[in-house]
């Protein structure tokens, strides 16, 4: 039960991933007019439907290994604090972890 | 012409406020999200977590989701596709031994979930997939 409620909401991901991919084709959208330009075609651009989806399952996964990630952060930072004594976690128990961790993700 | 072009550039800059405020928003939503698995987390661990902790993993997560969505993009184009798929997330892990291991086992449980809810018991899903996987045939002479 607390594990379910405890995960990334599918949707929250999914318009994140969203904005970035909007992002992204804005971007070759403009690189493609500039380019246009460049050759003095102009007219004609191709209105390809270029932008990325992805489906339910794939966003789900995706939230699922997002949230792997804060809980490795979490339980190697505990452990850390643990070995230290500390009944908190800090900054310098993270900063221990956190090389490591960006290794692994 | 010149005009067309000062347009242009005024939408263009009105999009990327308006992208601005979206993703300050997600980010918000998006912290909330960590702040309860975090806490949870450390709870389960024994422990406190500090706040500033939390909103720093916060933003390391949001980065890499952010890198995330990149890399799937790029992953499905090079398959050709259009869709993100579960084996995208799943190569996006594959450094991590442990990690891409554990995404595939829950790749197998979800979609021996989906089938069972949407088309009611259409055989037994799990032979599907013990099908699906020992695929590799080798022909005996």
């Amino acid at each position: 039960m607390e594990d379910e409620n405890n995960t990334f909401d599918p949707d929250l991901i999914h318009a994140i991933f969203k904005l970035v991919w909007t992002r992204r084709a804005l971007e070759r959208e403009r690189n493609d007019v500039a380019d246009a330009l460049d050759c003095e075609v102009g007219a004609g651009t191709s209105k390809k439907n270029r932008q990325t989806s992805a489906n339910g399952k794939a966003i789900k996964l995706s939230s699922e290994l997002l949230r792997i990630f804060i809980t490795e952060a979490v339980q190697r930072a505990a452990t850390i604090a643990e070995a230290e004594g500390a009944s908190k976690i800090e900054a310098t128990h993270l900063e221990r972890i956190l090389p490591q961790l960006l290794l692994d993700f | 012409m010149e005009k067309a072009t000062d347009m242009e550039m005024e939408r263009e800059e009105v999009e990327e406020e308006e992208t601005e405020s979206v993703s300050d928003v997600l980010r918000d939503r998006f912290r909330l999200s960590t702040i309860s698995i975090a806490e949870a987390e450390a709870k389960r661990n024994g422990m406190e977590i500090s706040e500033p902790i939390v909103a720093c993993i916060s933003d390391l997560a949001f980065k890499y989701a952010e890198q995330l969505a990149k890399d799937l993009e790029l992953f499905a184009q090079h398959a050709s596709r259009k869709i993100v798929k579960m084996e995208d997330v799943i190569l996006s892990a594959h450094r991590n031994e442990h990690l891409a291991t554990s995404l595939r086992s829950l790749c197998g449980d979800l979609k021996a979930k989906e089938p069972q809810s949407e088309r009611k018991r259409k055989k037994t899903p799990r032979k599907e997939n013990k099908a699906t996987t020992s695929v590799v045939h080798i022909p005996d002479n």
